[in-house]
């Protein structure tokens, strides 16, 4: 395992989903991003596709979007959808509140 | 003579010691058989055993386990679905 590979995470709520590992800790486990949430995961939770992607170690969570969605693998997260609208529609609802 | 709603062979006797010492005894619903796996037949964990009332009372989240096919297949079984999806 290197940073760079795509795998299927096995276990867990993110069971069935793809990422990318970010870097290798020291302890055994590794970092992973994608479709995942951005979490330290053991490798024995990992299946690794055929698939390397080029990724510094650390790249944050939008590099690994990108490359991820340039492979070719769909990456839905709560991330992606909208926050700046989201924050746009709370701040304003707060508004309306404060003026009450 | 129970209660005619207590006249059933679904529900069970439960001995209940009052603080005066006297044992009253209860009717209450038996609980429904352990879930189990659909695919190996084993028995799933962190999956809520209760009444259907007692189930709806608590969160969806304390029913099953929060990963795909939670309170359907046990972990093993989830795990070999994603890798034969995944292998092919």
């Amino acid at each position: 395992m290197k940073v760079g590979d795509v795998c299927v995470k096995l276990a867990g709520r993110d069971a069935g989903k793809k990422c990318v590992i970010v870097s290798i800790e020291k302890d055994g486990f590794v970092m992973i991003d994608g479709a995942t949430r951005r979490r330290k995961c053991n490798p024995r939770h990992l299946e690794p596709l055929n698939i390397a992607v080029k990724l510094k170690a650390n790249a944050s969570h939008d590099e690994v979007v990108g490359v991820l969605v340039a492979e070719g693998v769909e990456v839905v997260t709560k991330k992606t959808i909208n926050t700046k609208e989201k924050k746009e529609k709370s701040a304003k609802i707060q508004k309306k509140r404060t003026k009450k | 003579m129970p209660a005619p709603k207590d006249r059933t062979r679904t529900k069970r006797n439960v001995f209940v010691k009052a603080p005066g010492g006297r044992v009253s005894v209860h009717r209450k619903r038996f609980r429904p058989n352990k879930p189990q796996c659909a695919e190996c037949g084993a028995e799933l964990k962190g999956v809520i055993r209760g009444t259907p009332c007692q189930v709806a009372k608590t969160s969806k989240t304390q029913r099953r386990p929060e990963r795909p096919y939670g309170g359907v297949l046990c972990s093993r079984c989830t795990r070999k679905k994603i890798l034969e999806s995944v292998r092919k």
